[in-house]
């Protein structure tokens, strides 16, 4: 009989959690999701006292602590200010499914907003097709097919006709 | 503060990869017992036991509870404490604001991390926005490629500089005993490392450690008293980002963000003018290489925009004129709920000399901690030697 050692045997036990949740969008991101929803635009919250345009919208404004209530419409282009090649298959945790590597993951400034949203890149994993500072376009999925979440955007495109500035 | 508050003792584990070997229980009283032991203290001696790591790493909840016994907790008061990847810090605050209010005069300090026990990937994706964020979550990698690429950018960096990061943390981790990687590499090694998201390479991150840190914090009696070598906290801050304003893609504003506000508090509570004439050493957390120099920066090391070239001209190397990291931080070892503490007590053992192998050569009297996490803030420690300043 095969005699085991217990002063060396290391017992490890796999196991798996799965954890349900439900989530309220609240007051604000449901307005922001709605709107991307039945209308395709991106809506920001301006600042009354420092006018800086956040998105998503928030109640209040951190920087002044006043409540935020002047809704403004932003434009569905904007400016990258990061991104990355990612060559790792991470796992979308709201399917389960990994995004396939390589793809190009960005931040982005839409015009009229001080903040960014980040989504995936419709460009080749190529340096020499992607650089901060590039002008992106926001596509959509086709109305019926969106759900009000932030995977209703397919990916940001370039604009045509950029050259990556030397 | 009302009362002054010290580090009388420390320790940590051996930091790894896989630590089959022991449960949390008994990773955590490694620590406990280093701690003890170095202090010349019992259980006893302790009035109160705050612990802490990152939030369901480990699969498991109410880590205060059910590792009572081997943190030495039972029948002491004590709580837990889940701030993510700032906890390790967060923890030695809430055990220094109870000395200095005087509702304890000895408490340990306990932060620990079993990660490879855990899916920290899909924990992390919690960290995010679950309507904005989340679906999308580049984990911690795809974030530090961003703040890389845009840091690039903006100042005409280059990946050789995060290169010359990831080289000086493994090599001063082979000085210190307890890291994990203890790697010796060179530049072409971290540029030849595997892409993980550009401009992030193997090299370039953390790796997953199990490990746990304890710190054991005196009120003023007992440290002169019981310690030969107290190590005095002389100011502590902490400051939040807003959600979803991730401050690095700033960098080219002036407006203040979590560590620069931060820092800014605390030199101003010290009269500190020159941060890096005042402090002698500083342990910061760098989850990857491009947040060390980001941090150069946001501490007031040097100017905006000029985090890369310190680290070209060695200046923060552990026998250049600004150390950072000799233990080799975060880039070596990330035992996240532990991380945090031991960026304290590795400046901690740094003012007593006791370092070790990665000691600093110069004379080591001030140093500063920082702590990274969650979406954006930080705990920030300034510990000296003495009282007095």
């Amino acid at each position: 009989m095969n005699q085991k050692n217990t002063d060396t045997e290391q017992i490890c036990v796999p196991m798996t959690v799965d954890v349900p949740y439900r989530f309220a969008a609240g007051k604000y991101m449901a307005r922001f999701l709605t709107e991307l929803r039945d209308n395709g635009r991106f809506v920001g919250i301006k600042c009354p006292s420092c006018n800086r345009v956040q998105m998503p919208p928030r109640v209040v404004c951190a920087a002044c602590h006043v409540k935020n209530d002047e809704w403004v419409e932003l434009s569905s282009e904007g400016t990258m200010v990061g991104f990355t090649i990612m060559y790792l298959p991470l796992t979308d945790p709201t399917t389960g499914k990994p995004h396939e590597p390589p793809f190009v993951y960005g931040s982005v400034r839409l015009d009229g907003s001080d903040s960014t949203v980040e989504h995936m890149v419709n460009v080749e994993p190529d340096l020499d097709k992607v650089w901060v500072g590039m002008r992106m376009k926001v596509v959509l999925r086709d109305r019926e097919e969106r759900i009000g979440d932030l995977s209703d955007i397919i990916h940001f495109e370039p604009l045509p006709g950029q050259k990556r500035p030397q | 503060m009302k009362r002054n508050v010290a580090i009388i003792g420390g320790g940590q584990t051996y930091h790894a990869a896989r630590r089959h070997d022991v449960d949390q229980g008994e990773m955590v009283n490694e620590a406990v017992r280093a701690a003890l032991k170095d202090a010349q203290m019992t259980m006893d001696d302790i009035d109160a036991v705050f612990l802490g790591n990152m939030e369901f790493f480990e699969g498991t909840h109410l880590t205060d509870c059910w590792l009572a016994g081997s943190a030495g907790a039972y029948g002491k008061p004590g709580m837990k404490i889940t701030t993510g990847g700032t906890v390790g810090a967060t923890i030695i605050g809430a055990g220094m604001h109870h000395i200095a209010a005087g509702l304890f005069d000895r408490v340990l300090c306990i932060g620990f991390e079993k990660q490879e026990e855990g899916d920290t990937g899909a924990i992390l994706s919690g960290v995010a926005h679950p309507l904005y964020g989340r679906s999308m979550a580049g984990a911690a990698v795809g974030y530090f490629a961003m703040m890389g690429t845009s840091y690039m950018a903006a100042w005409g960096a280059k990946e050789e500089h995060a290169a010359m990061v990831a080289v000086k943390a493994r090599q001063n981790a082979r000085k210190n005993q307890y890291a994990h990687l203890k790697l010796d590499i060179t530049i072409e090694d971290a540029l030849n490392s595997r892409m993980l998201a550009y401009p992030v390479r193997m090299l370039d991150m953390c790796p997953a450690s199990n490990g746990a840190c304890a710190v054991i914090l005196g009120d003023e009696k007992t440290a002169k008293d019981r310690c030969k070598k107290p190590v005095w906290i002389r100011a502590m801050d902490t400051a939040h980002n807003e959600q979803f304003e991730i401050d690095w893609r700033n960098v080219t504003l002036t407006k203040p963000i979590f560590s620069t506000a931060c820092a800014a508090r605390m030199y101003k509570r010290l009269g500190v003018d020159d941060p890096k004439k005042y402090f002698d050493v500083f342990e910061i957390y760098e989850p990857a290489t491009w947040a060390e120099m980001v941090w150069y920066e946001d501490l007031g090391l040097c100017g905006r925009g000029e985090g890369f070239k310190l680290m070209e001209e060695g200046a923060t190397a552990i026998d250049g004129p600004i150390p950072v990291n000799p233990s080799g931080g975060v880039l070596s070892t990330n035992c996240i709920g532990a991380s945090a503490m031991l960026r304290v007590w590795e400046a901690a053992l740094q003012i007593r000399g006791d370092a070790g192998g990665h000691q600093v050569p110069n004379e080591v009297n001030r140093a500063l901690a920082t702590a990274y996490g969650g979406t954006n803030w930080t705990v920030m420690t300034a510990l000296s030697s003495s009282t007095e300043d």
